[in-house]
């Protein structure tokens, strides 16, 4: 309980992490990266209807849109990440509930990141 | 976790209604939030019927009229009465204002809704406890620090350049309208500073007499102390000063990149 | 007698109040190594000195010629040959330093073009005793108050002063001796009683500009030093003069710097005419704050007003432009359009003489202490007692305070008080016992305010003798308006034993406290009405229409007045100092004023 401190003590709590600035720069690059991507995208994803399975697998397979597929997957899972940590400092205050969300969110991310990178290895480097 | 309803003790009832004198031209009702810590009786809201045509132009004028001539046990803060001393400020119709510059006519039309400040602890009726925002202001050691010793016979010099770059962030009153209306401020105001502290401590790292200005960057550099601020702009948009805190923490968040580059 | 549990703190000295002064105070006192608290019914930065505008003067000689002396001189003059020659040689002396070390504290003073603090001409200052303009007023765009108030308080900060906010002192504590030695205080938000031992108490509680009706003042400018001296027995000085600022906005009664004037700003009347070059062929404008107000009250009183019913005047700035407007006046071109409704690019601001400024107050010497007339000695100091700022009076205002002297006077005379606490106490003295008795008559005095159960609510007297003091004890008096107000106040003060106070909770109860202020108001009230009466001249601000001239032979004297608990007042007098401190400057002998 922090009924017993003095305001100042509860105002000044640990003192600054004198960190941030880092989240707050890689928050806006994956976001600025997002956009050119996204637009990439969506170009992709508008020529998939016309295309069978090979059509489409061939698609991807061809290394400019193998790498900004990766590209893609990376920054969005980074930025998802990012976020996410955000709004649970945001809105979840209990501290072993944040601890549980922050880590998990952390690990699916990676794990997503890791999975999508993978698949896109193997479609763009055949079987 | 969070928690979606108010606790028992701190819904709000309807309390009594105060009728104008019989004889009263303009009508006005004023619904003013009541809570007594004396009593074990839960917040209320009690309506004034305030006579506009003898009454002052600013709510601040009608709260004035309601301790004077209906009911003395009103409780509020105000001194200046001109808005340079930040004491009146209160919730007002759903902003955050001071009650001595708001004018009622400005008001939109229908009972006039008078709320404590949101978000903090209330003392009694529309007093809220400040001690948490003034902790967090003396936190920041918010005073001049240089190492070089001032000339000993006369001032520092300062250009007139530089001295423009403080306006906007010195006339601060710490009213505390913009901080109580940050959504980000409201869930973590236990570590988050909230735009009043940040432009504070903004006014200092921009005045060119001050020598400490990487410590009070460093001492910024926190993902709650400053980074809680999400942009919502709801600051800005309260400011019964005209000042813009929302700049300030945005000038600040771009130093310290810049001092990376 | 009334229960209650006392909180006792044990300090080496303590102020009341922390506007200007109680906080220059209380810096020096925190840095010279005193334990001290400030106790405060405010938060500081909610002080009325954030309502300051203008500026502070202080002879620097930034925007031209200058000398501490020329400064003197006006001082001297403004204040009707009422002032102390040597309290004003050590304000007019001390005011280069004390403005350059709230530089240092880091106010944000407007700057020249050479990087200097800005200094804007303002009422009353001149160079070569009264023949050029002075550039003298060192400014904060217009709002210097609230630079240097916000300042003071993050130095206060700095320096780990121990405040106690919204504490509301009820009484003084006086030893057998008849030492000050402590202040019983309520804490507003705990409703608990707190009884401060002290070796030094200063007060440093503002005016009582809300004795009247139409005031400049802060609602919380109730006279409070003032009523606690009157109630410890203890006489005021020179109640009789009260300024009124020539621009309060009509209305409203919000303040409108001088420092409009000293940019260039000018009066009209209803027929456009710039009246103020008949009254003061030199200064025009630039006259001294008393000499304004009664031309504007006398252009009002000969139909010369402007607006529907000619009661008011016009200030113009609009041929100033919006960038200097925008630059130097930026807080009263806000202030004219929430208040008058007014675009001050365009239209002029409709002002009136308001009151702005008690000169009287607790007397005390240039060291800020409390001095009383005791059998011969006119001037014999109240142990442990000190008063400062506009609660007090040393006196360096006399009969007419020049505008941003106030300013001055706070930091000047604060940092005197520090620096005198420190000479003459040592930290941690050890506290003589008090007997328990020591607070019985303040417990009863809070108590019995605390039930009052009578038929008359406070806002009701608070606003009779408001009227009273308006109508009574205005620009102009006459014997028989201060008489016929000197029966009315009486009345006023006495019923006051029939107030009614209807909140009984002990948090927050602002109902209580507004109860306990117009107490304060009443005894100011009572002494400056009474006093104003007893004054058979005109002097400064105290403008007898029966009396119209200054009366040097009978009069050149400063009033000690005392309220008893009836009401009743007692005068007493002690001699104008008309000697200096020091060889430096000379004694201006006194001269027929114009300007």
């Amino acid at each position: 309980m922090s009924q017993f401190r003095t305001p100042l003590k509860r105002a000044l709590g640990l003192g600054s992490a004198k960190h941030g600035v880092h989240h707050f720069l890689v928050q806006r690059l994956t976001a600025i990266a997002l956009i050119i991507l996204g637009i990439w995208f969506v170009w992709f994803v508008l020529r998939l209807p016309g295309l069978d399975f090979d059509g489409a697998r061939a698609l991807l397979a061809a290394p400019w849109n193998a790498l900004l597929m990766g590209l893609f997957v990376i920054a969005a899972f980074w930025h998802a990440q990012l976020g996410l940590q955000v709004v649970v400092e945001d809105y979840v205050h209990t501290h072993g509930w944040q601890l549980f969300l922050q880590v998990a969110i952390r690990f699916l991310c990676i794990l997503g990141a890791a999975a999508s990178v993978f698949a896109i290895l193997r479609i763009a480097l055949g079987r | 976790m969070s928690e979606f309803t108010l606790p028992q003790n701190s819904r709000i009832t309807e309390g009594r209604h105060f009728p104008a004198a019989a004889g009263a031209k303009n009508v006005r009702t004023f619904r003013v939030y009541r809570w007594n810590p004396d009593d074990a009786a839960n917040p209320r809201v009690d309506r004034y019927d305030v006579d506009l045509a003898t009454c002052g132009p600013m709510v601040l004028d009608a709260l004035i009229k309601i301790k004077n001539e209906i009911d003395p046990t009103v409780t509020f803060r105000r001194s200046c009465r001109e808005g340079i001393c930040g004491s009146c400020a209160m919730n007002i119709d759903g902003t955050n204002t001071l009650a001595c510059t708001r004018a009622i006519e400005d008001l939109p039309a229908g009972d006039v809704k008078l709320y404590p400040l949101p978000h903090m602890p209330v003392v009694k009726d529309l007093v809220p406890d400040l001690t948490h925002f003034y902790a967090q202001l003396s936190s920041i050691r918010p005073w001049i620090r240089t190492e070089t010793p001032p000339p000993p016979d006369r001032e520092r010099l300062q250009s007139r350049e530089d001295r423009a770059k403080l306006d906007g962030y010195y006339e601060c009153i710490l009213c505390a309208c913009c901080s109580t209306a940050c959504p980000s401020y409201w869930w973590n105001a236990d570590r988050y500073l909230g735009p009043a502290i940040l432009l504070q401590a903004y006014r200092w790292i921009v005045d060119s007499r001050d020598e400490d200005t990487g410590t009070r960057l460093d001492e910024l550099e926190d993902p709650f102390k400053l980074y809680r601020c999400h942009t919502i702009m709801n600051c800005t948009r309260t400011c019964p000063k005209g000042l813009n805190p929302a700049k300030a923490i945005a000038e600040t968040k771009k130093l310290l990149v810049e001092r990376r580059a | 007698m009334a229960s209650y549990t006392i909180q006792e703190h044990q300090v080496d000295v303590i102020v009341v109040g922390a506007g200007g002064a109680g906080l220059r105070a209380t810096v020096g006192l925190a840095a010279t190594g005193l334990e001290t608290a400030c106790i405060t019914k405010v938060f500081p930065t909610r002080s009325h000195t954030v309502a300051a505008q203008g500026g502070i003067s202080a002879a620097l000689g930034n925007m031209g010629e200058d000398d501490w002396r020329f400064h003197f001189y006006d001082t001297v003059k403004g204040s009707d040959w009422l002032g102390d020659q040597d309290a004003i040689e050590y304000m007019c002396k001390n005011a280069p330093a004390a403005i350059i070390e709230l530089e240092h504290y880091g106010v944000p003073f407007s700057r020249t073009e050479e990087g200097l603090i800005y200094q804007r001409p303002f009422g009353g200052m001149t160079t070569h005793f009264g023949k050029g303009t002075a550039q003298r007023t060192c400014a904060a765009a217009d709002r210097t108050g609230h630079a240097i108030l916000h300042t003071l308080y993050q130095q206060a900060l700095k320096h780990d002063a121990r405040f106690f906010i919204e504490y509301f002192a009820l009484d003084l504590i006086f030893d057998a001796d008849g030492a000050c030695c402590g202040v019983l205080a309520l804490d507003m938000n705990e409703g608990t009683l707190h009884l401060f031992r002290a070796h030094g108490v200063v007060l440093a509680t503002g005016g009582y500009g809300r004795a009247y009706f139409s005031a400049t003042s802060a609602h919380t400018c109730t006279g409070d030093g003032g009523g606690l001296a009157l109630r410890a027995g203890l006489a005021l000085q020179d109640m009789e003069f009260v300024q009124f600022h020539p621009t309060g906005i009509y209305g409203a009664g919000c303040l409108i710097t001088e420092g409009v004037r000293g940019e260039g700003g000018y009066l009209t009347n209803g027929a456009g005419e710039r009246f103020m070059e008949r009254y003061a062929p030199n200064a025009k404008d630039l006259a001294s704050r008393d000499v304004v107000s009664r031309a504007m009250t006398i252009e009002i009183r000969e139909g010369r007003g402007v607006g529907e019913d000619k009661d008011h005047i016009f200030l113009n700035l609009q041929h100033l432009g919006a960038d200097v407007l925008h630059e130097k006046l930026p807080g009263i071109s806000e202030s004219a359009r929430i208040f008058a409704g007014v675009d001050v690019t365009r239209q002029p601001i409709p002002v009136l003489p308001t009151v702005h400024y008690n000169m009287g107050g607790v007397p005390t010497n240039y060291h800020g202490e409390v001095v009383q007339k005791v059998g011969e000695e006119a001037e014999k100091v109240v142990p442990g007692l000190f008063a400062i700022g506009e609660a007090g009076c040393v006196s360096v205002h006399g009969a007419n305070r020049l505008g941003s002297n106030s300013l001055l006077d706070l930091v000047v005379f604060g940092r005197a008080v520090a620096q005198r606490c420190a000479e003459t106490i040592r930290p941690r003295q050890p506290h003589r016992d008090l007997p328990s008795s020591a607070t019985d008559a303040a417990l009863d005095h809070f108590d019995r305010i605390r039930h009052a159960n009578g038929s008359l609510p406070t806002a009701e007297i608070r606003l009779t003798m408001q009227r009273t003091m308006q109508a009574d004890a205005a620009v102009f008096r006459t014997e028989k308006t201060l008489q016929e107000g000197c029966l009315k106040m009486d009345q006023v003060f006495a019923s006051f034993a029939d107030v009614r106070v209807s909140d009984r909770s002990l948090v927050w109860n602002s109902d209580l406290i507004e109860t306990l202020e117009l107490q304060n108001l009443l005894y100011n009230a009572v002494a400056t009405i009474n006093s104003a009466e007893q004054r058979h001249e005109s002097r400064g601000a105290h403008a007898r229409e029966d009396y119209p001239e200054r009366d040097d032979q009978n009069w050149m004297k400063h009033t000690y007045v005392k309220v008893d608990p009836n009401g009743r007042c007692a005068f007493d007098y002690r001699p104008v100092h008309m000697h200096t401190m020091t060889s430096d400057v000379d004694v201006v002998p006194p001269q027929k004023r114009v300007y």
